[in-house]
C-alpha cells in the first residue's frame, strides 16, 4: 500500500460493507414501509398523528427529552423486562415509527421508556401538573421542571378551563393561574398519542394481553 | 526536541531545519485548532458538570428553559465531539501528516483555505451550539446541530481533508516503506471516513431525513462510525507514529499491522449495530452486530502486540507527553474489552440504557481518543513554538486530574449501571425506587465531572499562558 490509490480502494470497500449492509438495506427496505389497514376502524396502522402532536415531536427534540428517555420496547427474545414493566404490550417494531419525522429511539433511561405513555397516562392533566412539577405527582423523580412551558398569567373575569390544579408550594398567588403555553399543550398531545398497543402482522398483540394494558401504570 | 524524533533522514542538522520549516507552514492552523479545541473542552466539561448537577438536584437552575438537562446535555457531548475531540484530530492529523510525510503546507492560496476552513469550524460549533440553547435542536442523538450548522461542519473538512489525505502520495520516501507506515494509514482512513460517516448520517437524518422507520438503524451505524472509524483511527495513527518514534524502537511484529488495520476497518463499522439488540431494527443487524463487537478484539490485540513492547521512551520517558501515550493505549486496550463485554447478548439486555453503556462511551472518547490527542498536543507546542512552553507542574497536574476523573467515572457510571440494570430486571422494583437506589452513585458522579472540568482549565491555562507571548501571524 504504497500509492494512495491502493490505500484508498481498500479503504472504500471495507467501509462499502456496513454502508451497504447497513445505511443502504435499511434506507431502501424499511424506508418505504406502508402502513396497515385498520379492520376495526377503517383506518391505518399506525394512525396518523394529529397536528399539535406532529408540533410536539418538535418541542420533544427541543427540550433534548431523548436524553433520558428511549422510545422502544425491546424483543422479548432478548429480555422480558420492558413489557414486565408495562411499558408496552408488545416489542417494538420499524413500522411503529412510520409517522414520526424523527425516530426518537434513545439510548439512555434516566427516565421510563415512553413509547406507550399514552396508553399507561392517558391524561393530560396529569401531563400538565408532572411537566410544571415533576415531583408533585411523581414522588421522588428525579426529572426536572418544565415550568417555562407555562404561563402565570392574572386572572381575567372567571377561571380558565385549562388553568392547573395546583396545590401546595406550586399553586400561584391569588387571583393568578397557570395555563400551559402552545408548546406544552402540544407536547403533551404528542405524549398522549404515543401508543403503540395496537397489532401489526410482524407484531401481533394477543387479546388478553391488550385487555390487561395499563395494568403497570406509572410505577 | 521533536525535530529529530518525527523525520526519517539521518542527518540531525538539515533535519531540524526541515522540521522548522514545515512547523512553521502549519503552524498558524494547528494552533488554532489546538487552542480552540481546548477551549471547547472546558465549556463542555461546565456544561457536562451542571447537567450532573441537575441530576442530584431537580430543581437547580429550575425554569431556566435553555439550562434544561436535555439541552444541557446535548451541548455539552456535541461540544466534546465536535468543539473538542474532532477539531484536535482534525489538527493532529495535520501536524503528524505533514511531518511524518515531511511536506509543508505551501501556497498562499491554501493557506487562506485552510485558515478559513478553521474559523468555519468553529462558527458552526458555536451557532450549533447557540441553537440548541435556543431550541433548534434536531433531536438525533450526536447530531443536535441543525442542518445548516452541521453542513457548515462538513464543508470545512473537506476543505482540509483533501489536502491532508493527499499528502500521503506527495509523502517523501514513498518507495522505503518509511517508518510511520502504518500511521499514515489510519490517518488517511480516519480523514476518509468522517466525511462519508457525517456526510451520509447528516443526508439521511437531517438535510433530507429518511422515514422514520428507517432512521434506528443509521442512528446506530453513525455513533459507532464516528468513534471507530474517524476518531479512533486519528488516535491510533498518532499512538503508530509517535510510540516508535520516541522510544527508538520497532514495531512488534510489524507483519501484522495490515491486518489489523484492515479488520479494524471492517469489524468497526458494524461492532456498533450490537447496540441495539431487541432493538426495533432487523435482528440479523444486531447480530451481526454482536459478532462484530466481540472480533473487533482481534485488530485491538494486534495493536497491542504491535505498541504495548514499546516501553522506554528515549528522551520523552517519564514527560506528560509519554504519559498521555502510555495512558491512551492502555485505554484502547480497556476500552476493546469492554466493548467486547457489552457486545454479548446475555450483558447487553440489561446493560443497554443505563450507565454502563456511558461508561464504555466515556472510556472510548475521554480515554482511548482524547489520550492520544493530548499526548500530541504536548509533543506539537513546543516544536511548533520552538521553544519549551509548557509549566510542567501544570501539565503533570492535568494528568492526574484527568486520569482520577476517568477512572473515578467510568467505575462510578459501570456500578450505577449494574444496580440499576439489575434491579429493572424486576418488574417488582418500581422504577422511582431504582432512581433513588442510584441517587448516591449520581452525587459522586458530580464530584468526578468537577475533577474533569479542573483539569480542562489547567490544561487550557497551560496552552494559552505558553502561546501568550507569542505572534499568531508572524510578520512577513
Amino acid at each position: 500500500m504504497h500509492r494512495l490509490s491502493t490505500l484508498l480502494i481498500g479503504i472504500l470497500l471495507v467501509f462499502l460493507t456496513s454502508w451497504a449492509g447497513v445505511v443502504a438495506y435499511s434506507s431502501f427496505q424499511l424506508g418505504h414501509l406502508d402502513p396497515v389497514a385498520d379492520a376495526d376502524t377503517g383506518g391505518t396502522l399506525p394512525p396518523n398523528l394529529r397536528g399539535d402532536a406532529i408540533a410536539g415531536q418538535r418541542v420533544y427534540a427541543a427540550e433534548g427529552c431523548v436524553a433520558c428517555h428511549s422510545q422502544q420496547v425491546r424483543q422479548t427474545s432478548v429480555t422480558g423486562t420492558d413489557i414486565a414493566r408495562g411499558w408496552g404490550v408488545r416489542p417494538s417494531v420499524a413500522r411503529d415509527y412510520l409517522r414520526d419525522s424523527t425516530a426518537f429511539l434513545g439510548s439512555t433511561r434516566l427516565g421510563q421508556d415512553l413509547s406507550n405513555v399514552g396508553v399507561r397516562l392517558p391524561d393530560a392533566k396529569w401531563h400538565y401538573r408532572h411537566l410544571y412539577h415533576p415531583g408533585s405527582v411523581s414522588e421522588g423523580s428525579i426529572m426536572p421542571s418544565f415550568s417555562h412551558l407555562f404561563e402565570v398569567r392574572k386572572i381575567q373575569g372567571q377561571h380558565s378551563d385549562e388553568a392547573l390544579d395546583l396545590m401546595g408550594a406550586d399553586a400561584p398567588k391569588a387571583g393568578y393561574e397557570v395555563v400551559p403555553t402552545a408548546d406544552a399543550k402540544n407536547l403533551v398531545a404528542y405524549l398522549l398519542s404515543l401508543r403503540h398497543d395496537y397489532p401489526l402482522p410482524e407484531a401481533p398483540v394477543k387479546k388478553s394481553e391488550k385487555n390487561d394494558k395499563g395494568a403497570g401504570a406509572s410505577k | 526536541m521533536s525535530d529529530t524524533i518525527l523525520s526519517h533522514h539521518h542527518d540531525p542538522e538539515s533535519d531540524g531545519a526541515k522540521a522548522a520549516c514545515i512547523d512553521a507552514s502549519v503552524r498558524t492552523p494547528v494552533l488554532l485548532l489546538f487552542g480552540n479545541a481546548l477551549h471547547w473542552l472546558v465549556v463542555a466539561a461546565f456544561l457536562a458538570l451542571l447537567a450532573s448537577v441537575k441530576l442530584v438536584a431537580p430543581g437547580f437552575l429550575g425554569g431556566v428553559a435553555f439550562l434544561g438537562y436535555g439541552r444541557l446535555e446535548a451541548m455539552s457531548r456535541d461540544l466534546f465531539l465536535y468543539g473538542w475531540a474532532s477539531q484536535a484530530a482534525i489538527a493532529a492529523g495535520i501536524w503528524l501528516m505533514a511531518r511524518f510525510c515531511d511536506r509543508t503546507l505551501g501556497g498562499v492560496l491554501l493557506r487562506t483555505l485552510i485558515n478559513s476552513a478553521v474559523v468555519l469550524w468553529n462558527l458552526a460549533v458555536l451557532l450549533g451550539t447557540l441553537a440548541i440553547l435556543a431550541g433548534y435542536s434536531t433531536g438525533v442523538e450526536w447530531l443536535e446541530y441543525p442542518n445548516w450548522a452541521s453542513a457548515m461542519l462538513f464543508l470545512s473538512f473537506l476543505m482540509i481533508g483533501i489536502w491532508v489525505v493527499c499528502l500521503f502520495d506527495r509523502r517523501a520516501g514513498i518507495e522505503s516503506g518509511a517508518r510511520a507506515e502504518t500511521a499514515l494509514w489510519y490517518l488517511v482512513a480516519g480523514f476518509c471516513c468522517f466525511p462519508w460517516v457525517y456526510g451520509t448520517a447528516n443526508l439521511l437524518l437531517t438535510w433530507k431525513p429518511l422515514q422514520a422507520s428507517a432512521q434506528g438503524a443509521v442512528q446506530g451505524w453513525f455513533c459507532n462510525g464516528f468513534l471507530i472509524l474517524w476518531l479512533l483511527p486519528v488516535a491510533l495513527g498518532a499512538l503508530y507514529g509517535l510510540l516508535p518514534r520516541l522510544s527508538g524502537q520497532h514495531l512488534n511484529r510489524r507483519n501484522l499491522a495490515p491486518l489489523g488495520f484492515w479488520l479494524l476497518l471492517f469489524f468497526g463499522g458494524w461492532a456498533g449495530l450490537a447496540r441495539l439488540i431487541g432493538g426495533p431494527i432487523p435482528a440479523w443487524m444486531t447480530s451481526a452486530g454482536v459478532v462484530a463487537g466481540v472480533f473487533f478484539l482481534i485488530p485491538i490485540l494486534i495493536v497491542m502486540i504491535n505498541l504495548f513492547g514499546l516501553r522506554k521512551g528515549g528522551n520523552e520517558e517519564g514527560t506528560t507527553v509519554w504519559q498521555f501515550l502510555r495512558g491512551g493505549l492502555a485505554f484502547v486496550l480497556a476500552a476493546g474489552i469492554l466493548g467486547a463485554f457489552t457486545a454479548l447478548p446475555g450483558i447487553s439486555a440489561f446493560a443497554r440504557f443505563t450507565g454502563v453503556t456511558a461508561s464504555v462511551d466515556l472510556v472510548w472518547l475521554l480515554g482511548a481518543v482524547s489520550f492520544p490527542l493530548f499526548g500530541v498536543i504536548y509533543l506539537a507546542l513546543p516544536s511548533l513554538l520552538g521553544r519549551e512552553c509548557w509549566c510542567a507542574s501544570l501539565s503533570g497536574l492535568h494528568y492526574w486530574l484527568t486520569f482520577a476523573g476517568i477512572g473515578l467515572l467510568a467505575v462510578l457510571l459501570f456500578l450505577d449501571g449494574l444496580v440499576a440494570g439489575l434491579a429493572l430486571l424486576d418488574p417488582v422494583v418500581s422504577f422511582l425506587n431504582i432512581t433513588s437506589y442510584v441517587q448516591p452513585f449520581h452525587v459522586l458522579e458530580s464530584a468526578a465531572r468537577l475533577l474533569l472540568l479542573a483539569a480542562a482549565v489547567i490544561v487550557a491555562a497551560n496552552f494559552t499562558r505558553a502561546l501568550a507571548a507569542e505572534r499568531l501571524f508572524p510578520k512577513k
